[in-house]
């Protein structure tokens, strides 16, 4: 549905805040010589700092500039396992705007990744960044202080800084140690986080899913696209470059790959660059990751790219409000084209409307149980014992209920307490075999708790809870993270929907049990390992999705603890009992003949 | 005949000029700045030998009529206003001679005899936004307070029958914007305007195009000089400050001058000053990289002050003549940048926290010196930002420190703003901070600004402390009037009073278009959705049995039936099922439900 709605209804991108002015005066950035001399000298002192930042270098750099310059020291307690202690070490610069008293500021961050890192280098982003802070201080029009931030540890330098910043803690307390700043330039209005891996750069992918499924404002998306396309500089949007075709297969697979992959980054809750932590904070941040030029054909310079981020910081500078215009909840099926809330939200209500109305029709249902048991008793005086046997025990449902979300409560707050249980296995291990332990309990517990022989009515009832539940978390999880309430929707909402209140099929059960929340992860991860390394084969495949699996479960749950995402949150407490809540009903085998439900009329309403 | 009138005007003339008595002094003290700012600080000073009672202020010769009448009219003892744009950095600039926070300032004192303080307030404030074009109008007793510590007189009182705190009014407009609109008046309170003297370097072209600009007006009382100051004086002061940034003044040098400066060179003193004199501070010479001052100046005065000496380059504008001139530095080799040194004390003001539900505002108070320092702090917090008084916290070096005194009157929504003062000793070489939460509140709809999505000033917080040693200290000793009396005037301390930076506050905007748009399609989907769902859920169709009841069975079973509907009424239990009414259908509720 989303599909159909995004390709017919595809609406240009466009600028909401005036007074952004993008693009209205001529770049001036001419220091790309200067970028390339402090490229060299960066490396070299780089190699000389293997594992860590070279913080004196960039201090005096800074220094040199007339910069305020300070360091920003951070520790990390690690949550899981034994608690082990990291520490990292931020630089950064503020540049005093002689328009202003220091009460906005805007960002220009970069990550940096010492030489024995496993990620690309970001040290011609770096140089880049150094040479405009140059180029920046001469400027007499900042009306706003800039900060230059170089992070250390990838996002987790970034959380400390913020977190230190707002003088808040985000994650679990004492988790990380955010330590104090030395200078700040008052409220933040926006950031760029700038990845540039090479000096000759072939395209640049402007990335935005933030922590939680967060996104920025449409605006500063917009700008950065514009400002590219303004500068001549090849730009993408999940590594996907706008094409001109008149072929509209072309274009509606392009879009459909586009969205799907913004759709899938957005789902997994975790930001894919610096800038998803800033949006928690109020700051609108987007990050530019440049690649290197392959191929033939003329790259993009530091010349160009320097233009571009001077336009962006001028145009940024024009703000008068902070970002409020345009959206903040949208999907993006190309550079220049959105799809708004307003479109792609009725997709997800009507997945979990389908649950509603299901839910709807088992309560008429069990009204109309309830009404022909007081038909077939004549003397249905006012209290008659009849009466009991039909009624709903509400009280047992709810003890069900109850059982079930506390299994998923105790799994949660236990995840610290299992890693901590032996030192004979790693913490991934722990945490994968307390978990695999667990979900198998939920799997059997039907079987061991049997609390009462539940009435044909009851099991209706509960069915009718585990819908609604599961309607409800979509629902109030799509707010925030559409992408992953989508998915989930689409994996869940069709078996659920087919699942009766008792005497289900075995089928329907072992559909069920490969649907398990903890097993889906396995799915997901084995699915993305195939894709990432096809050239393995099937046994060495299993073999690394399953250490990945295992890895996966652990970022999880410490990607909670630090960044306070809470995908893993969600999972362990409401997705995890919804579920169980189904199994439950799979296990329910009632004698009378329970009444059938139309599943093609639900199908048909679900449409 | 002509000849005795003119004789006559003459006379009268002179009398009238020998009993106004009043004095003009023009002054202007360059200074480069350790991180390579220079600082260039105007003060224009008149002197008259007269004070309120003896005169109405009708008449006036070289102090200002304009703000002569509003002195008379409100009763003023004495009077302060700065209009500043940016902030000055204490951190890395030292102290300036007048602290100014950003945007307007005003304090005044208002005189025993004046009654209704309040009254008198606002109409000053709207008298003084006419006199210089500034939205001080905005200020009432909605935003302003009276402090009881941070702010005395700073001239003469009377010592029998002081004023107290009731007679003194402070408020801030952090958001003033302060321009060209601002300086013209002002510049028209000087006597020679900018016609003349050191007041034509003014150009408001290149004085903003500084990275600090602030315009002062000091009115007080002052004693008489070498007199008991059985008679007290007026005394004004107009001043400048400016902060020059030599990098975005496309300097390739650290070499700088007055034309450079200010677009053009000095061309002769104002005629009607009794001196005219430019001072430079060279004290970085002997410890930086030399400069050469061209031309040579007139004196050089070495002075040494609570243990610093500086030495200042004097020239004197009377001497120059009419003729333009220029006052260059040139450094012969380029100049090195020495490690900051930070002054005794200094303050960073921020918000903590995050949403839009609770916040903090912190101060950051560095005391550099070796020996502890008494400060008074002073907060001036809007009535739109709610602050908390138990969650106040002073902690140093991860403990809590006690404060010796605490003042706290809570704001009450538009009528009054949170003042609090606090007065808490800095231990030697410690960073102290001060922290108070506030929540974020939902303002009127039209309260709003047309911009509200900018946020909400907070403004300055003053803090005064008594300096023990005068390094990075320029300021005037209390008695004196013009920048000669601060040479070797040591003394045994140093007041100076901080303003930190304002700040911004997001307060939960509404999208003002939203609330519409919601109720509508809200009230629309309950209206249409409710109903039906409602009846379908609770009430069902049933076929009842019709009874034909007529004459006097029918009268008794409907009696029966009334009964039964009462008793049921009383009893409250279930809901009758027996409807043995005339009607052939009835909705009857479930029981379960």
């Amino acid at each position: 549905m989303s599909v159909v709605i995004s390709l017919n209804l595809l609406t240009a991108t466009y600028f909401s805040e005036n007074a952004l002015l993008p693009g209205l005066v001529k770049g001036e950035y001419d220091m790309d010589t200067e970028a390339r001399s402090l490229l060299v000298e960066l490396e070299a002192e780089a190699a000389s700092h293997p594992h860590t930042l070279p913080s004196a270098w960039l201090l005096s750099r800074f220094h040199r500039l007339s910069l305020d310059a300070y360091t920003h020291n951070f520790t990390l307690n690690y949550p899981l396992g034994s608690s082990s202690k990291f520490t990292g070490r931020n630089v950064y610069g503020i540049l005093r705007a002689a328009r202003s008293s220091s009460m906005e500021a805007v960002m220009l961050t970069v990550p940096y990744r010492p030489p024995d890192s496993v990620h690309p280098t970001t040290a011609p982003g770096l140089a880049l960044m150094l040479s405009l802070a140059k180029f920046f201080r001469r400027q007499k029009y900042w009306a706003k202080d800039i900060i230059f931030l170089v992070t250390e540890h990838e996002q987790l330098g970034a959380q400390a800084w913020l977190e230190a910043y707002h003088g808040a803690s985000c994650g679990l307390p004492g988790v990380l140690d955010h330590g104090d700043l030395g200078g700040r330039g008052g409220a933040i209005q926006a950031a760029i986080n700038l990845e540039i891996h090479a000096s000759k750069i072939g395209y640049i992918d402007i990335k935005v899913a933030g922590l939680n499924g967060q996104l920025p404002n449409l605006d500063l998306v917009n700008l950065v696209h514009r400002m590219c396309s303004k500068e001549g500089v090849r730009h993408t949007f999940n590594n996907k470059e706008k094409v001109y075709k008149n072929n509209w297969w072309a274009t509606w697979s392009r879009g459909i790959h586009t969205l799907v992959s913004m759709v899938l980054t957005q789902a997994t809750g975790m930001p894919n660059g610096n800038h998803g932590l800033f949006h928690r904070f109020g700051i609108e941040a987007v990050t530019l990751e440049g690649f290197e030029k392959v191929g033939r054909g003329s790259p993009a310079t530091f010349f160009q790219v320097g233009r571009v981020l001077e336009g962006l910081f001028r145009s940024l500078n024009n703000l008068l409000e902070r970002f409020h215009q345009s959206f903040f909840f949208y999907l993006l099926p190309d550079t220049d084209r959105y799809i708004s809330i307003g479109l792609y939200m009725p997709c997800l209500v009507m997945l979990a409307g389908a649950l509603i109305i299901k839910a709807f029709t088992l309560w008429i249902k069990v009204q109309n149980n309830i009404s022909i048991a007081e038909m077939e008793s004549p003397s249905s005086d006012e209290n008659d014992e009849e009466d009991k046997t039909v009624n709903l025990n509400v009280m047992l449902v709810g003890t069900a209920v109850f059982i079930n979300h506390l299994q998923g409560v105790l799994l949660f707050s236990g995840t610290q307490h299992f890693t901590r249980i032996t030192d004979a296995y790693s913490t991934e291990n722990l945490l994968y075999g307390s978990y695999l332990i667990g979900c198998l309990l939920t799997i059997v517990s039907p079987y061991i708790i049997r609390l009462h022989k539940k009435t044909d009515n009851q099991w209706v009832l509960l069915n009718i809870i585990a819908l609604l539940e599961l309607a409800t978390v979509l629902l109030a999880v799509g707010m925030n993270n559409f992408s992953l309430a989508f998915l989930t929707a689409v994996i869940y909402v069709p078996p659920a929907l087919w699942l009766q209140s008792s005497n289900n099929r075995w089928y329907k059960k072992l559909l069920w049990i490969v649907l398990h929340p903890f097993f889906m992860l396995s799915w997901v991860v084995l699915g993305f390992t195939a894709v990432t390394f096809p050239e393995l084969e099937p046994l060495q495949l299993l073999t690394k999705a399953f250490v990945a699996n295992k890895q996966a479960l652990v970022l999880c749950a410490v990607d909670s603890y630090i960044y306070a995402s809470w995908t893993f949150n969600v999972a362990t407490i409401f997705f995890l009992p919804t579920w169980s809540l189904f199994w439950q009903l799979t296990q329910s085998h009632s004698e009378s003949i329970e009444a059938t439900f139309d599943e093609e009329e639900t199908a048909k309403k679900q449409q | 005949m002509m000849k005795h009138f003119v004789f006559f005007i003459i006379s009268i003339h002179l009398a009238f000029c020998v009993f106004q008595e009043d004095h003009f002094y023009e002054e202007l003290l360059l200074k480069p700045l350790p991180s390579g700012h220079v600082y260039s600080y105007f003060q224009f000073t008149t002197v008259w030998n007269t004070d309120y009672n003896s005169h109405k202020f009708d008449h006036s010769h070289l102090f200002p009529r304009s703000l002569g009448e509003v002195v008379g009219r409100f009763n003023i003892q004495e009077l302060h206003i700065s209009l500043t744009e940016g902030l000055w950095r204490h951190e890395s600039w030292g102290y300036p001679v007048n602290d100014a926070p950003p945007g307007a300032e005003v304090w005044a004192w208002f005189r025993k005899d004046c009654e209704d303080v309040d009254k008198k307030w606002k109409e000053l404030t709207a008298a003084l936004s006419g006199l210089l074009c500034a939205s001080l109008n905005f200020i009432d007793s909605s935003n302003s307070i009276s402090p009881e510590l941070s702010f005395r007189l700073s001239g003469a009182d009377n010592l029998l029958n002081p004023l107290n705190h009731t007679h003194l009014r402070y408020a801030t407009l952090p958001r003033e914007i302060v321009c060209t609109e601002n300086l013209t008046p002002w510049k028209k309170l000087l006597p020679c305007d900018s016609k003349k003297g050191l007041a034509t370097l003014l150009n408001a072209g290149h004085i903003h195009n500084t990275n600090y600009h602030s315009l002062g007006i000091h009115l007080r009382q002052i004693c008489k000089p070498d007199s008991n100051c059985e008679e007290p004086i007026i005394e004004l002061t107009q001043t400048v400050s400016l902060v020059y940034d030599l990098v975005i003044l496309e300097s390739s040098t650290q070499d700088w001058s007055v034309r450079k400066l200010f677009g053009i060179g000095l061309g002769g003193s104002c005629p009607l000053a009794e001196s005219s004199l430019v001072y430079l501070d060279v004290s970085s010479n002997q410890t930086g990289s030399p400069f050469l001052l061209t031309p040579e100046p007139h004196e050089r005065v070495v002075s040494s002050k609570g243990g610093y000496t500086s030495e200042f380059a004097v020239f004197d504008i009377k001497k120059m003549g009419d003729k333009l001139f220029n006052i260059a530095l040139t450094h012969e080799k380029p100049r090195i940048y020495h490690l900051n040194v930070p002054p005794v004390i200094y303050a960073n003001r921020y918000i903590v926290g995050y949403g839009q539900e609770q916040g903090g505002i912190v101060t950051k108070l560095h005391n550099t010196h070796w020996a502890p320092i008494t400060v008074i702090f002073l907060e001036n917090i809007p009535w739109f930002v709610p602050i908390y008084f138990h969650t106040l916290k002073i902690r140093s070096g991860g403990k809590e420190i006690k404060p010796i005194l605490k003042k706290f009157v809570p704001g009450k929504e538009r009528i009054r703003p949170y003042y609090l003062e606090v007065v808490v000793e800095l231990k030697p070489r410690s960073v102290t901070e001060i922290s108070i939460e506030f929540d974020y509140m939902f303002l009127k709809w039209q309260e709003y600004p047309p911009d509200a999505n900018h946020g909400f000033y907070v403004g300055s917080a003053v803090i005064t402390a008594l300096l023990p040693v005068a390094r990075n200290f320029t300021g005037l000793p209390q008695e004196g009037s013009l920048f000669a009396s601060s040479m070797n005037a040591s003394r045994p301390s140093y007041l100076i009073q901080l303003r930190t930076e304002a700040l911004i506050i997001n307060l939960p905007t509404p999208d003002f278009s939203m609330p519409y748009n919601v109720i509508c399609l809200a009230c629309t989907v309950v209206a249409l959705a409710f109903g039906p769902i409602h009846n379908i859920t609770t009430k069902k169709l049933l076929m009842m049995k019709i009874n034909n009841d007529k004459g006097i069975g029918g009268f008794i079973k409907r009696a029966k039936f009334a009964l039964s509907k009462l008793k049921s009424k009383f009893q409250k239990n279930e809901t009758t099922e027996e409807t043995p009414n005339s009607c052939s259908c009835s909705e009857t509720k479930n029981k379960d439900d």
